[in-house]
């Protein structure tokens, strides 16, 4: 019975698209929903006293450009414009969202790409509104003391917090790679006690979503994501090299709003955000179907945009909203910068996809490890033994090899002998 | 007179050999395409914007059509395997003593330049039947991986036949996105997939060519006439 459900579920499943218009009685529903819970957090003490609206206005924001924000906001959320109350009211909630922030083995490149700006964006304004617990970066207590706060928080918000995870977990010898405080507690106790007491894990970036540069080859500290390490909890994953604020912030300014983790992908990235191609939204494009492509680093070809596939760019294999959303405001992305996409937001991105070629010049290794070549010497190298065999075969046919004979001449032979 | 002493044994119909030189030019097409498209090796320097040209465009497009081809040929001949008139190649497949005593002998005849031939030569064996199958199942291998890399360019899940057809894809290939490791690895397992047919196809060539001169039984005319010359028995003579 259960099978039987299970194809017809599979067979009756309307289609895999990233819905962005589910018609007025699911919004309806939604708004509503939606609304519940933001008036249950409303009720609630907030965690932190700051307010949104002095903060902005203390650092020059007027209402006008935070409704700007919020309207974009919520259209990049895939909400309809009625949403746009809830959304800033969500951004207003968000200090009664306790939010702790561990950083394993990493570079702390997520937290600098969140507060390294021109000046300060509306996200890490938010990054202030939230009552963030614990962030060893940005905190002010340090070592015992530090401890002591993050045991706290831990205790008070039990069930109710966000674990923020940055960077990889480092497993190999029993995670001796990786300890933190003066028990030289390993990386992977932290974690998984922070995340027995969490409400749901955001892993932000490649490391603590996939693993990124620690777990590229040969991984000696046989680093690995969140997802490989936890069980049995909700984990959202923004990963990208750094992953972009504003989808650290999208995401969670969704989770207050609805309460729930939103739409995920098989690798559990939101699919508001990870559910494009870069190839596909690239300013680049008309120049790929073209077959213009740029052949060396500053050449006429990269002078006038063309494509950078042949310089390695990975944007056809790569989902993430870059082209879309872009980073620093909106500024620039890196295809627009001029250099190919590294598939950052994909699983072991160092070392299938940051390289400066193409796909069959792509560096792979034997199966025993050791020899690398690239996927077209490996192809020439089998196409080279195989016909070196023939060659062989056929010489040593020509040599000894012998013709079969008709009937007729076999009994000429016959009669020779 | 000399009374003719071969007789004529028919081995693949109109429709066998219309699909294998349909194969063939696709393969040949999806080979050249496929390169270029792995890495774009000719420049395009034709003095037009670029929605004129459109190169790697028409390249893509050619390696579709030639792969859709492929994959219609391929349930063709899966079909016949099974339910063919004239021969069912599956029972060549079947591992018992029969089969792999004269897989056994064709090696054997290879192997030693035909200087050991000792199995029937005029109708189809159970070695060229199995090497048959490994290019098909590479086809296959291709079919799966090739569509889930095609189905990455359709991540809105519309398509402009409807939406079960990203649907379906997704269904019948994302596994192939865990066993080869995410977009990348699909994708250098597709390439090196074209590699194998590449070989496969190169010692093809060579085995007909070397069976035609040292078997003297006219092997290479199969793919062209449908049959070759077998030595009659002198009973028939
Ligand atoms: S630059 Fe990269 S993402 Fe843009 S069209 Fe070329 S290959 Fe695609
Ligand atoms: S363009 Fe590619 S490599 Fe660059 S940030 Fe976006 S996903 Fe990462």
């Amino acid at each position: 019975m259960e099978k039987r459900e299970f194809i017809k579920r599979l067979f009756t499943a309307k289609d895999c698209a990233v819905n962005t218009n589910r018609g007025k009685a699911y919004y309806d529903a939604l708004y509503k929903k939606c609304k519940k819970q933001l008036d249950k957090l409303e009720a609630a003490k907030p965690v932190k006293n700051i307010d949104l609206q002095e903060e902005l206005k203390t650092n020059g924001f007027s209402r006008r450009t935070f409704l700007k924000w919020v309207s974009a906001t919520t259209a990049m959320l895939m909400l309809p414009p009625t949403f746009e109350p809830l959304v800033a009211k969500a951004a207003e909630l968000m200090n009664r969202l306790p939010v702790i922030w561990i950083e394993l083995q990493d570079c702390a490149g997520n937290t600098e790409a969140f507060i390294r700006n021109d000046g300060p964006k509306i996200e890490e304004i938010l990054l202030d509104i939230i009552s963030l617990e614990y962030h060893e970066t940005l905190m002010v207590p340090a070592g015992y003391q530090a401890e002591a706060q993050l045991n706290n928080a831990a205790k008070h918000f039990k069930g109710k917090y966000i674990l923020i995870v940055e960077g990889s977990v480092p497993t190999a010898e029993n995670g001796i790679y990786g300890t933190i405080g003066a028990s030289g507690e390993t990386f992977i106790e932290h974690l998984t006690g922070l995340s027995k007491n969490a409400a749901a894990i955001i892993a932000v970036g490649n490391c603590a979503t996939f693993g990124g540069v620690p777990a590229a080859s040969p991984n000696p500290t046989g680093a690995k994501g969140v997802m490989s390490v936890i069980k049995g909890k909700p984990i959202i994953n923004i990963p990208a090299c750094p992953a972009n604020p504003i989808n650290i912030v999208g995401t969670i300014l969704l989770v207050v709003l609805k309460g729930q983790i939103p739409e995920l992908d098989s690798l559990l990235r939101p699919k508001w955000a990870f559910g494009y191609r870069i190839h596909d939204n690239c300013e680049r494009r008309a120049h790929f179907d073209a077959g213009e492509y740029v052949e060396e680093w500053g050449d006429n070809r990269a002078k006038n945009n063309f494509c950078l596939y042949k310089m390695g760019c990975k944007g056809p294999m790569t989902f993430n909203n870059c082209p879309i959303v872009r980073y620093n405001e909106a500024v620039n992305w890196p295809v627009g910068a001029g250099h190919g996409c590294i598939g950052c937001s994909e699983p072991e991105f160092w070392d299938k996809y940051a390289f400066e070629r193409p796909i069959a010049d792509a560096n792979i290794k034997a199966p025993a490890g050791g020899v690398e070549s690239s996927v077209d010497q490996f192809g020439l190298g089998i196409l080279g033994l195989a016909g070196a065999g023939i060659v062989t075969h056929a010489a040593v046919s020509a040599i000894i090899g012998k013709k079969s004979k008709s009937k007729e001449e076999e009994k000429e032979g016959d009669k020779d002998e | 007179m000399i009374k003719s002493t071969y007789k004529k044994v028919k081995r693949m119909t109109t429709t066998m050999r219309f699909i294998h030189w349909i194969n063939f030019f696709t393969i040949v097409v999806a080979v050249a395409t496929g390169l270029y498209i792995a890495h774009p090796y000719y420049q395009t320097f034709i003095a037009v914007s670029a929605v004129h040209k459109y190169v790697m465009a028409w390249n893509r497009w050619a390696h579709f059509i030639g792969a859709i081809l492929l994959d219609v040929t391929f349930i063709i001949i899966a079909y016949l395997y099974f339910f063919s008139r004239f021969d069912k190649p599956y029972k060549k497949l079947i591992p018992n003593r029969a089969n792999i005593k004269e897989f056994v002998e064709v090696l054997l005849n290879l192997v030693t330049f035909n200087r050991r031939k000792r199995f029937d030569s005029s109708q189809s064996d159970s070695f060229n039947t199995v090497y048959f199958t490994i290019l098909h199942l590479m086809l296959l291998f291709m079919l799966f991986t090739g569509f889930q890399l095609y189905v990455q360019g359709l991540e809105s899940g519309i398509s402009s036949i409807g939406s079960w057809w990203p649907l379906l894809l997704h269904m019948a290939t994302d596994w192939t996105l865990y066993v080869f490791g995410g977009n990348m690895g699909v994708r250098i397992a597709h390439h090196i997939g074209m590699w194998w047919i590449i070989v496969w196809v190169l010692f093809h060539i060579y085995y007909q060519v070397w069976r035609t001169i040292f078997w003297q039984e006219g092997d290479i005319a199969i793919s062209f006439g449908g049959s070759k010359f077998a030595k009659a028995d002198s009973s028939d003579a």
